[in-house]
C-alpha cells in the first residue's frame, strides 16, 4: 500500500493483515555541491527501491512518505524525533516498522531505535534508468523481501 | 489535319490548368476530414493492446518461468512505462498458460514454488497464500480466487499478452 487515498481505503478494511510500515529515511542538505548531489541521487535511488518493494509486498506493508532530515543536525535529536514517529504508529497497530536507508550514520543509534533498520550500501553504477540498473535493483528489492520476510 | 489536332486553345489549357490545380487543393483540403473519418478502422488493424513479451514459444517448458516485460500505459495526460511480469509455461494439454503474479488477496507478487515448504505451488509471501500449477487457490489459505490469466496470442512463433482476466472470462 502506498500513502494515498485508494490505498488506504484499502488499508482500513484490512487492518489485521498489513502489519508492517515502512519509512525512508532520506537526508536533506544544500551546504555542499558534492555532498547534495550524492544526497539527491540517493533519495531517487530510495524512491525507486521502496516503491519496487512495495510492489512486492502489496498485500502487508505501508509505505510511508519519506522522513526527511537535514544532514547537518545532531542525530540524538532525530533519534528522539523519530522514535515518537514509531510510538504513533505502533498504536495502529503495525507491529513492524522499518526505516530503510543509505545513510550509514543512523547505523551507530541503531540501538536506541524502536524500529527496525535497514541500511542498505548504496551502488551507484551509471544510469538510472538503464537496463542493468533495473536488474541491479530487482536483485536487491527480492534480497530485502527475504530480509523482511526473516522479521515476520 | 495534324496542326489541327495538336493546337491547345487558350481556353482548353486554361481548364486544363485550373481543373488539375483546383483538384489538388481539394484533395488537400478532404484529406484530413477523410483521415480522421477511418480512423478507428485504422487504429484496430494496428497491433492492438497486446505486447510481444521476448519469449519465444519454443522456450515455454512445463515449469513455470518469469517474465517481465513493459507497455505504455496512458493514464489521463500522464504516459508511463509500467512494468508487468507473469509466470509461464505449458500445461498437460500442451497449451500455453500465463498467469498474472498478483495474488488475489491484497495484491503482493506470488512465486513459483517461493517456499521450500511448498513444492510445486504458487507462494505469496505476505501471507502465505498458495496457489497450485494451474492457479487454482489452495482452499484453507487467505485467497479466495484462482490468479488472473493473461489474454494471449501467439504471433510468428513470439509471445504476445494482452491484459490479465479473471480466470473462466479468459
Amino acid at each position: 500500500m502506498k500513502w494515498r487515498k485508494a490505498d488506504l481505503q484499502t488499508y482500513f478494511q484490512s487492518k489485521e493483515y498489513i502489519d508492517s510500515i515502512v519509512v525512508p529515511l532520506v537526508p536533506f542538505g544544500i551546504a555542499n555541491d558534492e555532498e547534495s548531489e550524492k544526497a539527491a541521487i540517493q533519495a531517487e535511488m530510495i524512491t525507486l527501491l521502496s516503491h519496487e518493494l512495495e510492489k512486492e509486498l502489496t498485500g502487508r506493508m505501508l509505505l510511508a512518505p519519506h522522513y526527511s532530515y537535514l544532514k547537518s543536525i545532531d542525530k540524538q535529536t532525530e533519534v528522539a524525533r523519530l522514535n515518537r514517529w514509531s510510538a504513533e504508529m505502533k498504536e495502529q497497530p503495525f507491529k513492524h516498522i522499518f526505516h530503510l536507508t543509505f545513510d550509514p550514520s543512523w547505523k551507530k543509534h541503531e540501538q536506541e531505535l524502536e524500529s527496525t533498520l535497514l541500511w542498505i550500501p548504496a551502488v551507484q553504477t551509471g544510469e538510472l534508468n538503464s537496463k542493468e540498473m533495473h536488474k541491479t535493483v530487482r536483485e536487491q528489492v527480492a534480497q530485502m523481501v527475504e530480509l523482511i520476510r526473516a522479521y515476520w | 489535319m495534324s496542326d489541327e489536332k495538336q493546337q491547345v486553345s487558350r481556353r482548353q489549357f486554361l481548364n486544363y490548368t485550373l481543373t488539375g490545380v483546383g483538384g489538388f487543393m481539394a484533395a488537400g483540403l478532404l484529406i484530413s476530414p477523410i483521415r480522421m473519418a477511418i480512423d478507428p478502422v485504422l487504429k484496430e488493424s494496428s497491433a492492438g493492446d497486446m505486447a510481444n513479451v521476448g519469449l519465444s514459444v519454443d522456450d515455454i517448458t512445463a515449469e513455470p518461468q518469469r517474465i517481465d516485460w513493459t507497455i505504455d500505459q496512458v493514464d489521463g495526460w500522464y504516459e508511463s512505462e509500467v512494468n508487468r511480469a507473469a509466470w509461464v509455461y505449458r500445461n498437460e494439454n500442451d497449451e500455453i498458460v500465463a498467469f498474472s503474479p498478483v495474488c488475489k488477496h491484497l495484491g503482493c507478487v506470488v512465486s513459483w514454488e517461493g517456499s521450500d515448504q511448498h513444492p510445486n505451488e504458487y507462494f505469496c509471501p505476505c501471507h502465505d497464500g498458495r496457489y497450485y500449477k494451474d492457479g487454482t487457490n489452495v482452499p484453507g489459505t487467505p485467497p479466495l480466487a484462482p490468479l488472473d490469466e493473461y489474454e494471449q496470442e501467439v504471433r510468428d512463433g513470439m509471445l504476445f499478452l494482452g491484459e490479465p482476466k479473471p480466470r473462466g472470462e479468459a
